[in-house]
């Protein structure tokens, strides 16, 4: 239904307040799906395990997914493998951290 | 905001110190300790707690309101002690049991949060031991006011050394051990580094810590040096892994924390040092020198450093996290004052430096001088403070 650049799309109006850039720039959505019915998958991690906005991060990852017209449900899943690390970001949020 | 007060009034107690005549026995000096560590130290690290525990323990609080308890009991009893040790020590024990309420209200409540958690990793562990060395300080603490105060009869020298060492080394020292390997990769997005020398630090420190109060209660003086030696054996793993983190940091950027937190290490080194040089010479203006070093220069910017990271996410989180799609919001960052956060950290450097020469030199005038700093340091600090926590 959707492709995963639409979706990557979406996701991408995310900011981590912490860093001022959004989570797919950030390098921490590895994955998003979504079939025929509207139920989509987003696969992601976050950049440190203790992060506080653990919970709010994920929600708002959902409420971007679905802001699309005619999804039907959103399962935002986080994994620790592979580990996030500033290579996955892209070059400004490197440049940005100094990195 | 009440430990950035406290932090303001510690350095105002500087100018009480006589450069010529200090001892760490001196009643200025016992005042402005605990002004120092009850009402900067530990009032933030408790503020802190009430935010951080259920980030790092993964459980929710067993009473988070309990906390509004021990605030009011550990500020009016921090003001009785710092009042008592300058003017009135029949006021110590006083304060000496409302702080004694304050603190067992505190560790009762992380104790019983403790329980909740099912299985325990070595940051749980930290906060459990350095709870438990809290425990015993306090006691101590209770026991030399009452000594203090003519209460009861003991050797307040020897209960001095349990009672410092239970709560620098033990509460204060594991805490920022443990906290800081959550907290410092956190902000500098730190990974894929291993626990193991954190490990090793936290043992050494806590049987270091350990042989100091058995070696002040028992009078075994062989465990007050394997004790101390223990302890300075932890430091350089826990050096080790900070280095790691700071050396594998993907963010590079020296914002205001970072500068804190370099100038806090690099204070933990001198102090280290002139510990060393304590013991090799046996000139008590080193002890002080190290302990004022450690106090301002290592705890002092270790706290800052972090205010300026945990009070704008606070606000941030309670204020403009309900807007997030809805309208622009501020970043973290934005919330930062870059003129009072810059003032404070150079005010303050600067302070810390001129007051370890006083202490060296025993110069009256560098010791104004650098509490003239420090003052306006602690100014900036509140200013600061005060604009993350209105910032609209």
């Amino acid at each position: 239904m959707y492709t995963k650049d639409e979706l990557f799309q979406a996701i991408s109006t995310v900011i981590d307040p912490e860093v001022g850039f959004n989570l797919v720039e950030m390098g921490l959505i590895y994955d998003a799906s979504s079939d025929d019915e509207g139920n989509v998958k987003v696969t992601m991690t976050l950049s440190t395990k203790a992060c506080p906005l653990h919970q709010m991060i994920l929600q708002w990852v959902k409420e971007a997914v679905e802001k699309l017209p005619n999804v039907k449900s959103v399962d935002v899943e986080v994994v620790w493998e592979p580990e996030w690390n500033i290579t996955m970001a892209d070059d400004n949020v490197k440049k940005a951290l100094g990195a | 905001m009440i430990g950035g007060f406290f932090y303001v009034l510690a350095t105002l107690a500087v100018f009480l110190f006589h450069a010529q005549d200090l001892v760490y026995t001196s009643p200025a000096v016992i005042s402005f300790t605990h002004l120092f560590l009850l009402g900067f130290v530990m009032m933030t690290i408790f503020g802190a707690m009430a935010q951080l525990v259920p980030v790092v323990l993964e459980v929710g609080h067993f009473g988070v309101e309990l906390f509004y308890a021990i605030w009011p009991l550990l500020l009016i009893g921090t003001l009785l002690m710092v009042v008592g040790f300058l003017y009135s020590p029949a006021l110590l024990p006083y304060g000496g049991t409302v702080v004694l309420i304050s603190m067992m209200i505190f560790v009762g409540e992380i104790f019983l949060t403790i329980k909740k958690v099912k299985k325990l990793n070595l940051v749980m562990s930290s906060v459990l031991i350095s709870n438990t060395f809290l425990f015993f300080g306090i006691i101590f603490g209770l026991l030399m006011a009452l000594s203090y105060a003519g209460t009861i009869s003991l050797d307040i020298s020897q209960m001095l050394r349990a009672h410092v060492y239970s709560v620098i080394g033990g509460y204060i020292g594991i805490t920022i051990m443990g906290l800081s390997i959550v907290l410092v990769p956190m902000f500098t997005l730190s990974h894929s580094f291993s626990l193991t020398p954190l490990r090793i630090s936290i043992t050494l420190m806590s049987l270091g810590v350990a042989s100091v109060i058995f070696s002040a209660l028992l009078n075994i003086k062989v465990l007050e040096y394997i004790g101390y030696f223990l302890s300075f054996l932890a430091l350089p793993f826990y050096f080790y892994i900070i280095y790691i983190i700071y050396k594998t940091r993907p963010r590079k950027e020296n914002d205001i924390y970072a500068i804190s937190m370099m100038f806090a290490y690099s204070a933990m080194l001198v102090a280290l040092l002139l510990a060393i040089v304590y013991f090799l010479l046996h000139k008590e203006v080193f002890l002080l020198a190290s302990a004022w070093v450690l106090f301002f220069g290592f705890f002092g910017f270790m706290i800052t450093g972090h205010i300026y990271k945990i009070i704008p996410f606070l606000v941030w989180f309670e204020r403009f996290s309900p807007l997030v799609g809805k309208q622009k919001i501020p970043m973290l960052a934005d919330m930062v004052p870059y003129k009072s956060s810059q003032a404070q950290f150079v005010f303050s450097s600067i302070g810390v430096v001129l007051v370890t020469f006083a202490i060296l030199t025993k110069s009256e005038t560098l010791l104004h001088g650098g509490a003239s700093f420090l003052f306006f340091g602690g100014l900036a600090f509140v200013r600061s403070m005060l604009y993350m926590i209105n910032f609209k």
